[in-house]
């Protein structure tokens, strides 16, 4: 019984690395120094070439993140910004920058009409 | 102390980077998007809950209402090859700086 429920519980552990498990309330206390480039509301390029992060989806701004960390991903700043996070950092961030309301919106391509919009 | 003063000096380093760059770049044009190039990009971006392919499976990234310069320097980096993803690079190789201004134009402003 102990053996299975150990099994289970390795078993769901390597789950949790697969998705970008975050805690957004966690990550809102993480994103101060996000600020100062991306806006308080994560919706304000501050420097004109810093994305707005509101309402992104999580899986993409954790993997950006986690690119940034990685080196796959370079930029000035940023790469700098996550040297001192941790994967758990970089989950909440992303969780609580997918959940800030922004003017990130995707408009779904019609299939009613010819080409284009 | 340090930290901010260096954080400081980082973000006046690279907003005076991206000032000069946008007093070269090309003016955007929204309506030269629509009239042809956005074709290539509805494909993945408007689709809603589109995702990429395997190995590295996340979601397209929402573009519509993004910050205009940032879409450029996007698509620069896709073009250069400093960021790396194939679908992108090879749409991105196949812009002129007019079209990366006109599509950053499109997308900034894109509205339901």
């Amino acid at each position: 019984m102990i053996k299975q429920a150990l099994f289970l519980l390795g078993a769901l552990s390597l789950c949790a690395s697969v998705h970008a498990a975050g805690n957004a309330a966690d990550g809102q206390k993480k994103s101060t120094a996000c600020a100062a480039c991306h806006g308080p509301d994560g919706n304000t390029s501050v420097i004109p070439d810093a994305p707005k992060l509101a309402g992104q989806h999580k899986d993409y701004l954790y993997k950006v993140l986690a690119d940034y960390k990685s080196g796959a991903r370079k930029n000035a700043i940023m790469s700098g910004q996550v040297t001192a996070l941790s994967r758990q950092d970089l989950q909440d961030l992303a969780a609580y920058y997918s959940s800030v309301p922004g003017s990130l919106h995707i408009v779904p391509i019609s299939r009613l009409k010819g080409s284009g919009h | 102390m340090k930290k901010i003063l260096f954080l400081f000096a980082l973000l006046v380093f690279a907003s005076a980077g991206s000032a000069a760059l946008a007093q070269d770049a090309p003016k955007g044009n929204a309506e030269a998007a629509k009239n042809g190039k956005i074709a290539m990009c509805t494909g993945c971006h408007g689709v809603p809950y589109y995702k990429t392919v395997f190995p590295d499976v996340y979601h397209v990234p929402m573009i519509s209402g993004q910050s205009e310069l940032y879409i450029v320097k996007a698509l620069q980096a896709y073009k250069s090859g400093d960021r790396n993803h194939p679908s992108m690079r090879g749409i991105a190789r196949s812009l002129s700086d007019q079209d990366m201004a006109d599509l950053a134009a499109y997308y900034t402003a894109h509205k339901n």
